[in-house]
């Protein structure tokens, strides 16, 4: 009887640790993230592939900006001045409005009022700026535009700084503040007088800003 | 004694991924198929990132698009759901060669009104982008309460291109290869958010997912 008992007892057993064994067989649902025993050869593969990746992914990291670092998102009409992932300023700005004005005596050619998108650099820095008016501002106020320089120059408009990147787009002052956060500018970027200050002092000739 | 000393050299052993910057944080790094397409997009995208410029990363593994410059992720656009073409043609660099047209508001010089800036809210929900190499991508807005009439013309959409395909390859005389697309579905904010921040010529880099 007891043999009997201990021979049943013995094939339970066995019963039990074959169901609890590991199964072999590969994930059904095929997805990714799941750890599949790998031939010598691929184990070999994926270091490799991951040195690779390791490698890959800090050599991109290299290429991010180590100084601050100007950020404009021109849909919501913010600014930042970043350092890394670190947000050292964040500005309610205005950009550009998108609206175009035809350029007289050149038939289909029009001046278009974006801010433009991309990666640009801090070129130059000015204090007390004075605006030279360019041919546009003239245009949209019904006004011939003048034969003489000296015409052209306005000042205070731009506030107590301009920072420029090119192709005449400034960041700087403004006098209506009430229109910040709005696209309403001819495509430079317009802070408040603290804001404007903040970015002149972070900011240095040859600082990206990435415009989106 | 011993124990501490075979816990420091597996410390020491530890692949230690935590520290490195990871490109891609959703990535399993044991698996082969995986790694090769990190790999690759990295590879693709060190080059787009190198350059003064912003480019996009459309990431089918973790549902994202992304507008990056110099490595850095300046916005991110979640994807809904997405369908693809031969997946093999998603490789490589794509610039954006035609996008929707915007509907600018013309200034009349003189006028005693300001005319009306575009905003986000101008820019189209559904719409398609070229690329070169051939890629086609259609962006269409998540089901909302007009949920009967966008369901039909998103299923309108994805049909056609079946056809056209099926059409195409019907009527050749020799094999024709099935043109590469990509489908995106976006929520309306995000497809208008996506219209606006594209530039002509963007470089546009895509992960590739495992899982489809």
């Amino acid at each position: 009887m007891g043999r009997i008992l201990l021979a049943a007892f013995a094939v339970i057993l066995v019963l039990l640790l074959a169901m609890n064994a590991p199964t072999t067989t590969s994930p059904t649902s095929g997805t990714s993230h799941e750890i599949q025993p790998a031939p010598a050869e691929d184990k070999a593969s994926l270091r490799t592939l991951q040195a690779r990746y390791k490698a890959l992914s800090k050599q991109l990291a290299q290429l991010t900006p180590n100084q601050p670092y100007i950020l404009v998102d021109t849909a919501r009409n913010r600014l930042y001045v970043k350092r890394q992932d670190e947000i050292v300023l964040d500005a309610i700005a205005s950009t550009g409005s998108g609206t175009i004005l035809d350029k007289p005596g050149e038939g289909n050619n029009q001046w278009v009022f974006d801010t433009p998108r991309g990666e640009f650099l801090v070129k130059s820095k000015l204090t007390n700026p004075t605006w030279i008016k360019p041919d546009w501002a003239f245009v949209e106020e019904g006004l011939a535009v003048p034969q003489n320089a000296v015409d052209r120059a306005e000042q205070g408009v731009l506030g107590d700084y301009a920072l420029g990147f090119g192709k005449g787009y400034f960041i700087h002052g403004t006098l209506y503040t009430r229109l910040l956060g709005k696209n309403v500018t001819h495509g430079c970027i317009r802070l408040n007088d603290n804001d404007l200050k903040g970015v002149y002092k972070l900011a240095r000739v040859g600082t990206p800003i990435m415009i989106f | 004694m011993n124990f501490c000393a075979i816990l420091l050299l597996l410390a020491l052993a530890a692949p230690g991924w935590g520290k490195e910057p990871e490109a891609f944080p959703d990535l399993n790094p044991n698996n082969l198929h995986e790694l090769k397409e990190a790999t690759r997009v990295l590879e693709e995208e060190i080059k787009l990132a190198a350059r003064p410029q912003t480019y996009l990363l459309i990431d089918l593994s973790a549902s994202t698009i992304l507008i990056k410059g110099r490595g850095i992720g300046l916005h991110q656009i979640p994807i809904a759901t997405w369908s693809a073409g031969p997946q093999e043609a998603l490789k490589g660099v794509h610039r954006l060669m035609a996008r929707p047209p915007v509907v600018r508001r013309k200034i009349e010089p003189g006028a005693a009104v300001e005319q009306e800036p575009i905003s986000v809210a101008d820019m189209p929900t559904d719409y398609v982008l070229t690329f070169t190499p051939p890629l086609s991508l259609t962006v269409v807005p998540s089901v909302g309460n007009d949920g009967l009439f966008r369901s039909a013309v998103l299923l309108g959409k994805v049909g056609w291109h079946n056809v056209q395909d099926w059409v195409a390859q019907f009527f050749a005389d020799q094999p024709v290869e099935p043109s590469s697309y990509l489908r995106l579905t976006l929520t309306a904010d995000h497809a208008q958010s996506l219209a606006w921040s594209l530039v002509d010529g963007m470089a546009l880099v895509i992960r590739r997912s495992s899982d489809k």
